[in-house]
């Protein structure tokens, strides 16, 4: 357990020292922005034309100018861009280590492979969590400066769940990311994967069969595409939950036993 | 009798290539082993081999009497190691990354990072981030890493490579004072066959994934081969004297000549004599035994002639 905790401070220390949190963080917020100015664009259409601002754009992503609609719309952000920035987060705690050549110092020490992956599985969560937060908070100041009606506190608390369970749901899909930042020892394996599977999640949504698709899952869940009950089954989740166990044995699996040679 | 390192019959395998091929190790407590061979000759496959970091295809490893056991379990608590290039997380500053290392040594004596600083002398580097560094402090980070918790065992490869002149005899008068004076085990693959000559007390040779020799420094001061040089005026002369003398080997170079023949070896002042008679007196005369590099270099050349024919 001492291991552990060493472990976990050795990870907490490279990422707070990293820019790439700061990275993501920006990154994140540029959502609610985006956000805050379909808002804009949608309460003043004639004003934003004549900016030349596109309001076809702002009508089909939020509709209409209010707060349901623009919790809508970031609720559809944070599953969609979820998919990517927790996947970078990922990336970078596990692949850095190879592109960094830094994995030879981890892998002969008291302290186990074991206890050094999950480290890196503990703080990838909690790294999305404090993203997505972020977006959140910021989107609440956004919407506050905007000034948009149909606010309810019943209302803060459901797109509070979906926001933060299609973070939720995407989270443990990046065990697979993870997996192949191992084994594919740097960036560009994971990120191509994620790439992948953002368009099959599309795909699968379009077809209908994304309730049975693992990436598709944290999207339907979000409620942007219409009421989750109706479009998620138990079996949703189970495959969610399975894909990320997968993930997690195999990453597992394969600090344990491949050879690493970087 | 239980040895610091012990491998036997070590093999990998990728495919068709047999990077490592039966090697049998045998390092003992206290040793500098000096472990040679060129490049891709198979060093670094068995360093990670004996760190755990690969599985071998047969055969096994033991450390510290300890046999490597799943997921590269080892005695790495009494291990430091340095593999290949020195690598360190370039956002954290040398004492951090010295920190992360300590922490997960297991080691609860904060005053480590600050001592293993001092010892390699990057106090002047200690809050800059390891991102910027030299490649020769970079080293000497690699090495602080290596010597923080005061290890039994240090496995390092290439621990001389980016350091300047003062830098390596900075190290090896290092490694030569851990051994003398805490009986460390120092195994250290090198290129700079100099730098094993005058710190290995035993050295093996690693050629085409293959052990071919291991000996003691001193064994190999014996093997060495030894030959006459001679320099005359009268090249041509000499030769032919030399030639009608009976000597088997003679070579001759642009303006001198060396005989490997053991009777010239062992009695110069013969070959002396019969120069002067053949009116070609010597003008250097003497002894000389091959270095390290000459020994490697004939060794590695034979098994690579012997392989083709």
């Amino acid at each position: 357990m001492n291991n552990f905790s060493s472990a976990l401070w050795a990870e907490t220390l490279k990422m707070y020292r990293s820019k790439v949190p700061l990275f993501t963080a920006l990154g994140f917020s540029v959502m609610p922005l985006v956000g805050g100015l379909f808002m804009i664009i949608l309460k003043n259409p004639d004003a934003a034309q004549s900016m030349g601002l596109i309001t076809t754009k702002a009508q089909l992503l939020a509709g209409t100018a209010d707060w349901p609609a623009f919790f809508g719309f970031l609720a559809q952000a944070v599953a969609a861009g979820g998919m990517v920035l927790f996947a970078i987060i990922t990336i970078w705690v596990f692949g850095r280590e190879f592109s960094d050549h830094t994995v030879k110092e981890l892998l002969a020490l008291p302290t186990s492979r074991e206890a050094i992956v999950t480290a890196k599985f503990i703080i990838i969560p909690i790294w999305s969590m404090i993203v997505t937060l972020l977006v959140f908070a910021v989107g609440i100041v956004v919407g506050i400066l905007v000034v948009i009606p149909g606010w309810s506190e019943q209302l803060l608390i459901t797109s509070f769940i979906n926001i933060l369970g299609s973070a939720a749901l995407t989270i443990p899909l990046m065990s697979l990311v993870a997996l192949l930042a191992s084994a594919g020892r740097g960036y560009l394996p994971p990120f191509g994967w994620t790439i992948f599977t953002l368009a099959m999640a599309n795909l699968a949504a379009i077809l209908g069969w994304g309730d049975w698709f693992p990436w598709a899952v944290p999207a339907l869940f979000s409620g942007a595409a219409g009421p989750r009950d109706e479009l998620l089954g138990i079996h949703s989740y189970m495959v969610v939950i399975l894909t990320s166990l997968i993930g997690l044995a195999a990453t597992y699996w394969w600090w344990r036993n491949a050879d690493q040679t970087r | 009798m239980d040895y610091t390192i012990e491998t036997n019959g070590l093999s990998k395998f990728y495919g068709d290539v047999r990077a490592v091929d039966s090697v049998d190790l045998r390092v003992k407590q206290g040793e500098i082993y000096g472990f040679l061979g060129l490049n891709g000759a198979g060093k670094t496959t068995t360093i990670r081999a004996l760190l755990g970091m690969i599985r071998p295809s047969e055969g096994n490893v033991k450390v510290l009497g300890q046999a490597l056991g799943q997921g590269g379990r080892g005695p790495w608590a009494r291990v430091g190691h340095l593999v290949e290039k020195p690598s360190a997380y370039p956002e954290l500053s040398v004492r951090e990354n010295l920190e992360v290392a300590r922490r997960l040594q297991g080691m609860d004596k904060a005053k480590a990072t600050s001592k293993v600083i001092e010892r390699l002398g990057l106090a002047p580097y200690a809050e800059r981030k390891a991102g910027t560094l030299s490649t020769g402090n970079l080293q000497r980070l690699g090495l602080a890493r290596a010597l923080l918790h005061d290890p039994q065992l240090l496995i390092l490869d290439e621990p001389a490579n980016g350091l300047d002149p003062a830098g390596v005899v900075e190290i090896r008068d290092l490694l030569r004072g851990l051994t003398h004076n805490q009986g460390t085990t120092v195994f250290m693959s090198s290129h700079i066959l100099t730098e094993v000559d005058r710190l290995a007390t035993r050295i093996g040779i690693i050629h085409q994934g293959r052990l071919i020799e291991e000996l003691d420094a001193d064994k190999l001061e014996q093997l060495r081969a030894r030959h006459l040089t001679i320099k005359t005026r009268d090249l041509g002369a000499a030769i032919k004297a030399l030639e009608s003398a009976g000597y088997s080997t003679l070579s001759d170079y642009d303006d001198l000549i060396r005989l490997n023949d053991p009777r010239a070896v062992e009695a110069p002042d013969e070959v002396a004599e019969i120069l002067v008679h053949a009116g070609a007196p010597p003008i250097h005369l003497a002894v000389e035994q091959e270095n390290l590099e000459e020994h490697f270099l004939r060794l590695t050349n034979d098994t690579s002639l012997r392989e083709v024919t």
